[in-house]
């Protein structure tokens, strides 16, 4: 018979002869993927002078903070920090509202129609905004959406409502229906129900949704480029994209703007990696 | 009372629908829409600015296959999502089982290697332009060694350069995905498979790649399309060149239809493309979802 264990079947592993060969290789690969940031961030605190004379890896002579304010000017960050930040905000916020509810009442609502819904957003995760972007700009054009802010907020809506409908669909088994239904025979209506009941419980799936949208509005390129040409309207990564072409040879300012686009972010899912990971892995464990 | 019934199911159905149409309606604006509005396009001769469309049928769509740009665009997209598919799935995968040791410093290591796929493609593709053109010929010149880092500089070499990059950026992702697949394996089935005898390899090939079939399904449906659908990653790096040895099917569709003043004729690219990758995930999901019920 096989040793029965009474402990939680976390075990220790060992550390082998095989561990520790795994253990160096690793390492060496960590570096090897670090040496791009570690080259980034030190850069962004080089003088001119030391990009073209000295070693790549050596650190800055000193915190030549002449590049981040340069990199203030030029990305006109006053405006575009806060543009990023705002379009990012609105459009998470109302992302999780919609995704919330649509999830749940396609999964509640057993009608054709519904049923329907349910192919219908999930077909749109395959359907690739980038290759439409030329309708997508005209029908924002003739919508009188293009150079608004509510124009690109709901671009980003409708490009990340079909994922956000997948992954808050896949959270609905965990929330008991029987709830729902003492909240009914109480007298709430669907959608008082929806709020009072179902939201409640789904708070880590909307944290999960929440950081998965955040990081790829602040990071998108192409709808920015495409609806916001005005400067008071433009985004972090269009300004950064400009300066990019623009800076060619004094690259250490572009240096400082990618720390400056990448730090919000950064900060954002270190602190929450939890529902981060939890949120790439819908469907990718079984149960 | 069955009327009085029906009429409360209706005010619920009713309910429901409101929860879901606004949704529902900014979708099919934002996607569905012009999606129809781009196949309308692609069967006509329109150059973007004429209040005209002509209509021309099938022409665009028969065009496709006789230009030397598009069979181009679509080698190097191909080749590309190859090059992704395979590379990233084995890295990602042999990157998670080390993890899954007992090595140390899992949590850094997780973390390194995840942090690349916050920045925008945008900004990877504009690193990795720097890295090559800059930072490692400066090394080179420190080490007193004579690599060449131009990857993007050449035609032969511009694919492997892109992959580096794209791989750098991706590969901590899919990675996070087979770590959790690995760490929902239960352990005794290991026991068990070793209790029968089966050694390290046998017990890989019986036990983890059968219950890891999920976790293959969405990387490499995920890795697929993603590749198929490259365009940030060129825009700040090497913007289709040299010549148009790195041009993708979605910058493709941008010269032709914004230069080359051809919307028609992009459009009908773009529908392509649509058409490809709706297929390309179909056969995928059928064919590894196979697996996972054997499994």
């Amino acid at each position: 018979m096989a040793r029965k264990k009474d402990k939680e079947p976390v075990i220790k592993q060992k550390f082998t002869k095989g561990t520790a060969v795994t253990q160096v290789v690793m390492t060496l690969i960590a570096i090897l993927f670090a040496t791009p940031i570690f080259i980034i961030f030190t850069y962004s605190f080089k003088t001119k002078k030391e990009l073209y004379v000295g070693n790549p890896l050596a650190l800055p002579e000193s915190l030549y903070l002449e590049n981040y304010v340069n990199a203030y000017k030029k990305l006109d960050l006053q405006y575009t920090f806060a543009n990023t930040l705002f379009y990012t905000l609105v459009s998470v916020l109302l992302l999780a509202v919609l995704c919330g509810t649509t999830a749940w009442a396609i999964a509640r609502c057993k009608q054709k129609f519904f049923k329907f819904c349910y192919v219908y957003f999930i077909v749109g995760i395959l359907i690739p905004y980038q290759a439409l972007f030329l309708p997508i700009y005209i029908i924002g054009y003739n919508l009188n959406l293009t150079n608004t802010r509510i124009g690109i907020i709901l671009m980003y809506i409708a490009t990340g409502i079909s994922f956000g409908v997948f992954l808050m669909n896949s959270f609905m088994s965990t929330v008991p229906i029987e709830l729902e239904e003492a909240a009914r025979i109480d007298g709430c209506s669907v959608i008082k129900t929806y709020f009072s009941v179902v939201l409640p419980l789904l708070k880590p799936a909307m944290a999960t949704l929440v950081i998965m949208q955040a990081f790829q509005i602040w990071n998108d390129y192409l709808l920015a480029s495409l609806y916001v040409s005005k400067k008071q309207l433009k985004t972090l990564t269009v300004a950064i994209q400009s300066l990019f072409s623009a800076q060619a040879s004094d690259y250490n300012t572009a240096m400082a703007a990618i720390v400056i686009s990448v730090l919000p972010i950064a900060i954002l899912f270190i602190t929450l990696q939890k529902y981060f990971i939890k949120g790439m892995t819908v469907g990718a464990v079984k149960g | 009372m069955d009327k009085k019934k029906s009429k409360l199911s209706r005010s619920i159905t009713n309910q429901y629908l409101l929860l879901v149409l606004p949704g529902f309606i900014i979708f099919t604006i934002g996607i569905i829409i012009p999606m129809l509005m781009a196949f309308r396009y692609s069967l006509t001769s329109w150059d973007g600015m004429s209040l005209v469309k002509e209509f021309v049928g099938l022409a665009n769509y028969f065009k496709l296959f006789q230009d030397s740009a598009v069979r181009e665009a679509w080698a190097f997209t191909i080749k590309f999502t190859l090059g992704n598919t395979i590379l990233q799935n084995v890295f990602a995968l042999l990157f998670a089982i080390a993890l899954d040791s007992g090595i140390r410093a899992k949590k850094l290591f997780r973390t390194i290697l995840f942090i690349p796929c916050l920045i925008s493609s945008i900004v990877v593709g504009f690193i990795w332009l720097r890295m090559y053109s800059n930072v490692l010929p400066a090394i080179n010149d420190v080490l007193g060694t004579n690599i060449d880092f131009l990857l993007f500089g050449n035609s032969s070499t511009v694919l492997g350069g892109l992959l580096i990059a794209n791989n750098w950026q991706w590969i901590g992702y899919w990675m996070l995905i087979y770590l959790a697949g690995l760490q929902s394996i239960p352990s005794n089935l290991y026991e068990a498979a070793k209790i029968d005898g089966a050694g390290v390899l046998s017990r890989f090939r019986n036990v983890t790649i059968p219950m890891l079939a999920p976790s293959f399904t969405i990387c490499i449906v995920g890795i697929t399309t993603g590749s198929l659908k490259v365009y940030d990653l060129l825009v700040a790096s090497t913007r289709g060149g040299p010549g148009r040895s790195s041009t993708s099917i979605i910058y493709n569709i941008y010269t032709t239809a914004i230069n080359g003043r051809q919307y028609g004729y992009g459009s009908a690219m773009s529908i392509s493309l649509v058409f490809v990758l709706l297929l390309v995930a179909l056969f995928q999901v059928r064919g590894l979802k196979k697996k996972e019920v054997q499994a």
